[in-house]
């Protein structure tokens, strides 16, 4: 798969990043005043789920590798933070607050380590290669946790992360969870937007030019491999408790799927992009549920539509009607 | 006047073919030289073993008194080496800014920076190199999106931005106009006058080669023939029937 078709950036340039930020966060913000828990629910699912894309965007939007195995941090993310809930969890089942916010902290160092050791290896390829490693890897990862049921439970996965009582409520996880994914979205804003965001940029556009400009190329991929590794880890941690359990699934080539699907319906262009396919995917999987068993189908075609007629998603497609507009204004001036 | 780049018996293969054969080569501090030679001379190969893209098989490449041989092309760039490629290299979705400033950066060693933010670091540099190469209009166009001559002033600011010290352009003027060519091969003599760094070009078009190199090197079967002044190579029987014959020069 190529390098993206939108250039990181565009939202910036055009003023138009912040408006788009805000909106969506008092959309998130409003969501608990929807009837019932179904939709908040829904949109926990939404952010955590876009945080997990966002990580991933970092190495295809910004760095121009596609990972097929990035879900093997989501996995080992929601694993550590699960084992260490499960230990930290009195005889009684229930966790206190303390322990259940440093159970959290436990995803994202963890699935960080887990990125640096697979990194180390995946970032001296690039394009197919590096896609095909990333794969091999997040299976390998898949079936030491299936398969290692003594200290995983194999595919039994881990059960009854119930989070301590005030977080049972389901609109107060969702205002924890938005809280955390705005804090994350803000320092992966802050670090797309530094030298090294913009280091990566050069890398997917032209890795020979970079490096003749000084740039250890290795070094910086794997830096953004870790960062990547560890914000999906966070995601991870936030899963949990959100689904009260985790198993090997989350590990699996399907779940990295999920972020290459929502990196593709949003736009891999900008950092926005997956949270908002994050948006759209999951809305049209719970709503499509409601219907028909039929979801894998629907999702393929819309996949297959989206990369036939919109190589940039959503957001590319409301670039090029932008970027129209000015050119018709233009001409009319 | 010292040498900056001294080049020991630099020998090159690939499979059978030896592109670079023991080539003995050094460049004086503000020397502004070409290599000049027919299609698969070994002069693009010369480089790019210069600079670390290729291995070199054996010979000692020696900048600023320390061995280079073989060291990795960051780590080369880093010593204080450009260059500027033959087909414009550049990074085709970012802006011309955005391009100047990520090499700014670079030199700068802020590549690492992930908490700064990159519109504030650089900025009066990635303005001064971009108003040295007529590029400060042009600033915030995609860079894929330019003319042919733009990308290759774009190719030399982001090696400029470098701040290097000796410069290595393979054939800059390619896919010019005659007046972008010009003006190109004025601002590259500006700065080896004015700011005195080292050039060292390749380049077809003899006309530019004779007007704007101090000390030319021909090459032919990826062995140095001919070495010397402009008057010196052109009055050379070798390099006129190897190479300038066909030129008419």
């Amino acid at each position: 798969m190529s390098a993206p078709e939108v250039q990181p950036g565009w939202l910036a340039r055009h003023g138009l990043a912040r408006p788009v930020a805000m909106a969506m966060l008092v959309l998130f913000l409003l969501v608990p005043l929807l009837p019932g828990e179904y939709w908040t629910q829904v949109s926990t699912e939404v952010l955590i789920l876009g945080l997990f894309a966002m990580s991933f965007n970092l190495l295809y939007g910004y760095m121009g590798q596609i990972s097929f195995g990035h879900a093997a941090f989501f996995g080992v993310g929601a694993y550590a933070s699960a084992m260490l809930f499960v230990r930290l969890k009195t005889a009684g089942g229930s966790i206190g607050m303390l322990d259940f916010f440093l159970s959290l902290l436990a995803g994202p160092p963890v699935a960080a380590f887990a990125a640096l050791v697979v990194g180390f290896f995946c970032v001296r390829l690039t394009g197919i290669y590096f896609a095909m490693l990333s794969l091999a890897f997040g299976e390998l990862l898949f079936y030491i946790v299936f398969s290692w049921y003594s200290f995983t439970k194999g595919d039994d996965g881990i059960q009854g992360l119930l989070p301590p009582l005030f977080f049972q409520d389901a609109v107060n996880y969702y205002y924890l969870t938005l809280a955390i994914v705005t804090l994350a979205f803000l320092v992966l804003w802050r670090i797309t937007e530094s030298p090294f965001g913009y280091i990566m940029r050069t890398l997917r556009d032209n890795q020979r030019r970079a490096a003749f400009l000084g740039i250890n190329v290795r070094l910086h991929m794997l830096i953004n491999f870790v960062i990547a590794g560890s914000f999906a880890g966070l995601a991870g941690a936030l899963w949990g408790p959100f689904s009260r359990s985790v198993n090997p699934g989350l590990l699996g080539w399907q779940e990295s799927g999920v972020a290459v699907f929502m990196t593709l319906i949003g736009g891999a262009g900008s950092l926005i992009g997956p949270l908002l396919g994050s948006v759209i995917y999951t809305l049209l999987q719970a709503v499509v549920k409601m219907y028909t068993v039929y979801w894998p189908l629907t999702i393929g075609t819309i996949i297959l539509l989206i990369v036939l007629f919109l190589p940039g998603g959503v957001l590319g497609l409301i670039e090029k009607r932008l970027k129209a507009r000015r050119s018709a204004g233009d001409g009319e001036t | 006047m010292a040498a900056i780049l001294e080049v020991t018996n630099l020998h090159k293969h690939f499979g059978g073919i030896h592109v670079t054969r023991h080539v003995n080569f050094s460049m004086h501090e503000g020397e502004q030289s070409a290599i000049i030679g027919p299609n698969g001379a070994g002069k693009s190969t010369f480089m790019n073993l210069l600079t670390g893209y290729h291995r070199c098989d054996a010979g000692k490449v020696v900048f600023e008194g320390r061995d280079i041989t073989n060291r990795s092309p960051h780590e080369i760039a880093r010593r204080g080496i450009s260059r500027a490629f033959q087909v414009s290299s550049i990074f085709v979705k970012m802006s011309v800014a955005e391009n100047v400033r990520s090499a700014v950066h670079a030199q700068m060693r802020r590549s690492f920076s992930i908490l700064g933010a990159a519109s504030r670091i650089g900025v009066e540099e990635t303005g001064r190199v971009l108003a040295l190469c007529g590029l400060e209009s042009k600033r915030d166009l995609i860079a894929g999106e330019l003319a042919q001559g733009d990308k290759k002033r774009l190719e030399l600011a982001i090696a400029l931005a470098g701040k290097p010290r000796l410069l290595f352009l393979d054939e800059p003027t390619a896919g010019m106009s005659i007046e972008e060519a010009r003006s190109t091969m004025e601002l590259v003599d500006r700065l080896n006058r004015e700011l005195g760094l080292t050039v060292l070009f390749t380049e077809h078009d003899m006309g530019i080669v004779f007007n704007h190199a101090r000390r030319l090197t021909l090459m032919h079967r990826g062995e140095i023939v001919v070495q010397g002044t402009p008057e010196e190579v052109r009055a050379n029987e070798i390099a006129q029937k190897v190479y300038l014959g066909e030129h008419h020069v």
